[in-house]
């Protein structure tokens, strides 16, 4: 499911596997922590299952709202969710993130946690979606461009550009 | 319609487009000839880019040059930062979470 270039994250977290999925997969808990700070957390949907949505709004004292949303690909307790995720309005329907207009429309997330002593890693792999074969392999190699230190000199865009020649 | 960086660097001629461009401003003419395909359909990427923001077509007396634009390129790189930036302030706010449910302190701080 990952690709190779895709952008991986990494945290432990000193808490049991079981708790750390629960944390991810239940509405109660979820509006616990999902959400920037100040921010109020109200699940509208939550289906957790293949095909299934989690549907969230954050809303701001000042009465300024956020929906955004989960599209559940594949879920296996405890240890892996895959979901695309995107933020929308408040029918569901997709939109650009608020903060930019570079943001991917939509995001492919494979979350893995393992445990081990009573520590849970959390692994999340994310790349954007819904793009034809040919964005694929553009986003691709502009990941493995960054990796390597792709400051975005006018030099460096030339080779990077240069590379894309096939 | 979707008009943003990714699209623009998503086709191939677009990109080699934007390659001939990056250093130098080069006559229309000169970016029209180098491909086998119609003049309009390189028009019509010069037009993509352009509201992509990537290219500008300056007029120099009788004839257009095109220029590259091509800081807006960061973007792609912005997108990493903001997706790093994004997923790690909810996974600060995951490990607070966690610690408070289980009664431990946050003085272990953060575990990478």
């Amino acid at each position: 499911m990952a690709k190779k270039n895709e952008l991986v994250i990494a945290r432990v977290f000193d808490a049991p596997r079981g708790l750390v999925f629960k944390a991810w997969t239940e509405a109660e808990r979820l509006v616990q922590w999902w959400g920037p700070k100040g921010f109020d957390v109200k699940v509208s949907q939550l289906n957790l299952r293949p095909g299934g949505i989690f549907h969230y709004s954050m809303s701001l004292p000042d009465g300024n709202e956020m929906w955004g949303k989960f599209v559940y690909h594949e879920i296996t307790e405890p240890e892996r969710i895959v979901f695309v995720s995107s933020f929308s309005d408040k029918d569901g329907s997709i939109t650009r993130a608020p903060f930019s207009q570079a943001w991917p429309l939509e995001v492919l997330n494979e979350l893995t946690l393992t445990e081990r002593d009573g520590k849970t890693t959390l692994t999340l792999r994310g790349g954007p979606i819904n793009a034809t074969e040919e964005e694929y392999k553009t986003f691709e190699s502009a990941f493995g461009s960054m990796q390597q230190g792709f400051g975005g000199t006018f030099d460096q865009l030339d080779e990077y550009l240069a590379k894309q020649h096939v | 319609m979707r008009r943003d960086v990714f699209q623009a660097i998503a086709d191939p001629t677009r990109r080699e487009i934007l390659s001939m461009i990056a250093h130098k401003s080069l006559n229309i003419n000169s970016v029209t000839e180098n491909f086998d395909v119609s003049r309009a359909a390189i028009y019509k990427h010069m037009k993509i880019l352009t509201e992509c923001g990537l290219l500008e077509i300056k007029q120099h007396g009788r004839q257009r040059f095109c220029e590259g634009r091509l800081e807006k390129l960061n973007e792609v790189s912005d997108w990493v930062a903001q997706y790093r930036e994004f997923w790690d302030k909810r996974l600060d706010s995951l490990e607070v979470y966690l610690q408070e449910l289980q009664g431990k302190s946050k003085k272990h701080g953060k575990k990478k």
